[in-house]
């Protein structure tokens, strides 16, 4: 197994052959799948599929899926706003994979990403050698997934500069790319779409313009609020990871609890049961950050611990993840462990106990 | 009796407020041509038929049913345009057929307790039907029933049969005795129509789903109408009704979640998926109107996501849920904090029926509309502040009629406080501050509840002034104080109630003789004289202003008598007392009529009295020294001896309390007051401080963030000649630490002032 992480389309092909052979519903133009079992791919399902278990991608509100689901099968392209870590990218990348075949004809969004990397750029040595002929043109992941009628994938949209972002107003209202070099212009096949993601925490960064918004359906992936969910989600993830990486000892139940109990304490600013106000720390908090504490106290423990995960290791992965950016945020954790975890029992007495060695250096 | 014929009949089993049951059982009502339809409803009501189908009619109405009898009880029986109980009746009507309601009258409902949930039978419980929503994978009870229901365009036959089967398997739960009862009822009324010489095919039966499959499968034990408790005294009538009022009926039937929704799908025939575009193309204008964009090709593109996801979930026309999410994700770019703002109350609508002027409106409706008409006051069920300005007839006028409104106790208006007096807005409706008033802010909003209590109010009355002056005779009969016989001589003042207004003054007098209490006689007092002072345009005394004056004098004159004995009493509550001192130092002050000498002489004798309570010396010599009656220095003195070391602490504290309360600016600017504090609580010793410490803390903690800097400031200067008056031993060092304590006791106070 040579990658660290194979694409959703590769890990779920059985799941996927399942669903697409046991389709009966009609498809819109370029789909795999039809929508309804897009969904079901999404959200997994309870009786399996032609004998294969549908897993769950997603765990949350069904009609946020179908509401995606709903919006790639019309004229405008989707986007998948929510803080970080809400698992955007996630559900973009098992909607492509479902829908188009593929989740790789992916732009990662950056400060530095061009207009080349939209519409497309030149390899030099035949250019040179050829001159502007088709051979010498290096098709963007988008170009390519109009080509094919597949789902182009952007991710972080409001982190590329605005004048970059400006390119895709023109080609996601014409379905165009006009390419004067060869004298031509691509249109899309039918079945292309654009699936982008942006982090409302960045909005800041470089707000859209109104006409690239007025391209897209918001779609807006909510922080998961109910504990059990959380739990579910992280558990699921986490279990994952160590079986890709191959590596780390599966976390208690209790522990996870405990550990996604403080992060959502520690995000809505107050307990659980309402009673104490916490003050919450700068550094977003997110699902994700939950699944990769829990993914490092796993590795800790193997590693350098007993073999089974405790608070110990649980703690010092605590600790890097909410002091990340700023120092108060340690404090933030230093107080809610002495105002809240100090009176709790079970293992909330050995997680306070550990972290208050740790926070003392 | 033999229950063939209920069979026999053509019973339509309906959900209340539900547009497609509605377009349905228009049709089935043409294919059956009944020459009788009998309708779910009170049946004392059945001669308000031709109210509610009145061309000038306009739903949302509703029926009123009311006890006459003296006790408060009603209940409404609320219509829409969309409603098939409604549309049933206008089709009779149309066409020339019978209509009668067949329910309990009303007199019987108001005796059995009468929830709305329950009188509907599809939504009985909300428990098992929630369970088998969920169960088809539907998020509610609501959205279930919109796209199982609602959204397909049903043959009459075949809609028939789905509710009477989903009827039926609500009944298979245990019902209600009460809903048992009405069946019987029902049943007796359709049998009685059929034994005068109906044929049973000639009769259509409109009526809940629970209760017509109960009729069809003929499980019906008619002798549980006997059961039925007898009636009390009613009436029934017809009142406008609304929207908003609609929508909180949760669980009473399908529309109403958002009325006006419904009602565009009613008028479009049950089309929703043109209600839904109707209603995405309001809410761009909506949003346009507001600075947003919101251009014609994101309705479309929102009116398409609606309709993709209606046939994601097999739904056959997008639903309120489908409009939301495509609302949200389109339109508002994926923030719903604007369709919960401000779009979402335009699927609800703010909308209110009309009734008939046939209703024989009673005389108290008539004339609130004529005077809300004539007026320009909001007709509409939404909040509409208004201010009138009081120097002028016509808007004097208005504000009596509002101050009726709320004496009386019906909900229309409500008076919005100053920004001034934001802290006692409960009473500054009425009362000595509203009498002085020359602008008053309103808000007002009309609800069903509004006429519903006009209905209700006729048995005291055919005019408003004259319900007014019943609600006032009884509360002044009910007064046992002056001060309460004052209030309601005010209130009756405001509402124009000229015979109140004498009688409410000789109760002032009569009780005056022998009233006791200092509260209630000083604020009679500040009442009389404010009356003097503002007179009024609302309304003259027939015993005219000399006699108000007298007995502001005589009752003044009263409190006065009263003083020396109330403050020296324990059982009278401190706070009481206080505001009368304060009311009665007010009243001497600023009305002409008052013996001002009388109360100083008190106001010196309380200060130097030592028998009566230590606040109340404080207080008064806090009063004494604010009318600028006592020079400076006297206060220097007496606050000296009140603090002495001879005095228990816990007396100081009081005092010291008594006159921090009147103002306390006054005393933290007189240097000398100061040190006298300050020699005083270096003094206490430490049993005694703790003794003292709540009054103290009481005393201080009422300063203001203001007085507390002077305080601070003259402490600080204080401290600073103590050190001067004692020689310094101090070395270079220990002054420059002085320097730095200074320094940041400056800073302290600069970050003091930058916090207030």
């Amino acid at each position: 197994m040579p990658d660290i992480r194979l694409p959703a389309e590769t890990k779920y092909k059985t799941e996927l052959d399942a669903l697409a052979a046991h389709d009966s519903r009609p498809r819109p133009p370029g789909w795999r799948l039809s929508p309804r079992a897009v969904e079901t791919y999404i959200l997994g399902s309870d009786t399996p599929v032609g004998g294969v278990k549908i897993s769950p991608k997603y765990v949350g509100d069904r009609s946020l899926v179908q509401v995606c689901i709903a919006t790639l099968a019309s004229d405008r392209a989707l986007m998948l706003v929510g803080e970080p870590g809400t698992a955007k990218s996630w559900l973009s990348e098992h909607l492509c994979a479902a829908i188009s075949g593929t989740s790789s004809l992916i732009i990662q969004g950056t400060a530095g990403t061009s207009e080349d990397h939209i519409k497309y750029a030149w390899n030099y040595a035949l250019l040179l050698s050829l001159g502007p002929t088709p051979e010498a043109l290096v098709p963007s992941p988008i170009l390519r997934a109009m080509r094919a009628g597949q789902f182009a994938r952007f991710e972080e949209v409001t982190r590329t500069s605005s004048e970059i972002q400006d390119a895709l107003i023109s080609l996601l209202s014409e379905k165009q790319v006009s390419i004067p070099e060869l004298g031509r212009v691509e249109s899309a096949q039918r079945g292309f779409n654009l699936v982008a993601t942006a982090n409302t925490r960045d909005r800041g960064v470089n707000e859209m313009s109104a006409a690239l918004k007025r391209r897209f359906n918001f779609v807006t992936v909510p922080v998961v609020e109910d504990l059990e969910q959380e739990l579910r989600i992280v558990t699921m993830r986490e279990a994952e990871l160590r079986s890709e990486y191959a590596t780390g000892v599966p976390p208690s139940e209790e522990l996870s609890r405990v550990l996604l109990t403080l992060f959502q304490e520690l995000r809505r600013g107050v307990t659980l049961d309402g009673r104490t106000r916490v003050r919450p720390p700068e550094t977003v908090l997110s699902t994700s950050e939950a699944i990769s504490v829990l993914f490092n106290s796993a590795i800790l423990a193997e590693q350098f611990g007993t073999g089974e995960v405790t608070s110990q290791e649980l703690a010092a992965s605590l600790l890097g993840a909410v002091s990340k950016e700023r120092k108060e945020d340690e404090q933030a954790l230093r107080d809610y462990m002495e105002t809240v975890a100090k009176v709790r029992t079970g293992p909330w007495k050995s997680l306070y106990a550990e972290s208050k060695k740790l926070l003392r250096r | 009796m033999d229950l063939t014929p209920l069979t026999q009949m053509h019973l339509f089993p309906v959900r209340h407020h539900s547009p497609r049951t509605t377009a349905v059982l228009s049709r089935w009502l043409e294919q059956v041509r009944p020459d009788v339809v009998l309708v779910e409803g009170p049946c004392d009501a059945t001669a308000l038929v031709e109210v509610l189908c009145d061309a000038r009619t306009v739903p949302p109405v509703a029926l009123l049913g009311y006890r006459t009898d003296g006790t408060q009880g009603s209940a409404m029986w609320p219509f829409a345009a969309y409603s098939p109980e409604y549309q049933a009746l206008r089709w009779a009507r149309e066409h020339g057929a019978r209509a009668e309601f067949i329910d309990l009258p009303v007199g019987v409902t108001l005796t059995v307790k009468r929830t709305p949930e329950s009188s509907s039978a599809p939504a009985s419980g909300p428990s098992p039907v929630e369970a088998i929503a969920r169960a088809r994978g539907y998020r509610s009870f609501e959205e279930f029933w919109e796209a199982d229901f609602e959204a397909p365009d049903w043959r009459p036959e075949q809609f028939r049969a789905v509710l009477l089967a989903w009827a039926a398997v609500l009944n298979m739960q245990p019902r209600d005795e009460v809903h048992r009862q009405r069946d019987a009822f029902m049943a007796r009324r359709l049998l009685e129509v059929v034994a005068s010489g109906v044929a049973p095919s000639r009769v259509a039966v409109v009526a809940g789903a629970a209760h017509v499959a109960a009729f069809a499968a003929g499980d019906v034990d008619l002798a549980l109408a006997q059961r039925l408790p007898p009636a009390v005294p009613s009436t029934v009538t017809v009142i406008p009704y609304s929207f908003p009022r609609l929508s909180e009926q949760l669980g009473y039937g399908a529309g109403n979640r958002a009325p006006r929704f419904y009602q565009r799908a009613h008028d479009a025939q049950g089309d929703f998926r043109r209600a839904t575009l109707e209603v995405l193309l309001e809410f761009a204008a909506s949003l346009r109107g507001r600075g947003f964009t919101a251009s014609l090709d994101d309705v479309l593109e929102s009116y398409r996501l609606a309709m993709t996801l209606a046939s994601l979930r097999d739904k056959q026309a997008p639903g309120l849920d489908e409009l939301r999410e495509a609302t949200v994700a389109t339109l508002c770019r994926g923030d719903a904090s604007h369709a919960d703002a401000f779009l979402w109350k335009s699927v609800i609508g703010h909308q209110v029926g009309q009734v008939s002027s046939r209703a024989g409106r009673n005389p108290l409706q008539q004339e609130f509309w004529h005077e809300v008409d004539s007026r320009w006051l909001p007709r509409m069920d939404r909040p509409e502040p208004f201010s009138l300005q009081l120097n002028n007839a016509l808007e004097v006028g208005t504000s009596v009629f509002l101050h009726r409104l709320r004496v009386m106790g019906v909900p229309y208006a409500t008076h919005v406080g100053s920004t001034h007096d934001k802290r006692n807005e409960e009473q500054a409706a009425g009362g000595i501050t509203a009498l002085g008033r020359v602008r008053e802010s309103w808000k007002a909003r009309w609800t069903p509840a509004t006429d519903a209590a006009l209905v209700e109010k006729l048995a005291l009355g055919i005019t408003l002034e004259g319900v007014t002056t019943r609600v006032l005779q009884a509360r002044l009969d009910a007064a046992k104080t002056t001060g309460a016989a004052a209030e309601i001589l005010l209130e009756s003042v405001l509402t124009g109630c000229s015979r109140t207004v004498d009688a409410a003054l000789r109760a002032v007098d009569s009780h005056a003789a022998m009233d006791e209490d200092l509260c209630s006689l000083a604020s009679a007092a500040r009442a009389l004289f404010g009356l003097m002072a503002y007179g009024s345009s609302r309304t003259r005394s027939e015993l005219g202003d000399d006699a108000v004056a007298a007995l502001g004098q005589r009752t003044f004159t009263q409190a006065l008598l009263r003083v020396r004995e109330a403050c020296g009493s324990p059982a009278h509550d401190v706070f009481l007392v206080s505001n009368a001192l304060r009311t009665l130092h007010e009243a001497a002050l600023s009305q002409p009529l008052a013996d001002k000498e009388g109360w100083l002489a008190e106001a010196r004798g309380l200060m130097a009295s030592t028998e009566v309570n230590p606040t109340f010396s404080g207080l008064a010599m806090g009063l004494l020294y604010l009318a600028r009656e006592l020079p400076e220095d006297a206060v220097a003195l007496a606050l000296e001896r009140r603090l002495s070391r001879a005095v228990a602490p816990g007396a100081s504290a009081l005092f010291l309390e008594g006159y921090l309360q009147v103002n306390a600016l006054a005393l933290v600017r007189n240097r000398e007051v100061v040190r006298t504090l300050d020699v005083f609580l270096r003094g206490l010793r430490a049993e005694h401080f703790i003794q003292a410490l709540p009054m103290l803390r009481r005393a201080f903690g009422a300063l203001s963030d203001a007085e507390r800097r002077h305080l601070l400031q003259h402490v600080t200067a204080l401290a600073q000649s103590n050190e001067a008056a004692s020689p310094p031993k101090l070395d270079a060092k220990e002054q420059a630490a002085m320097r730095d304590l200074n320094a940041d006791l400056g800073k302290m106070l600069d970050d003091l002032d930058g916090l207030l």
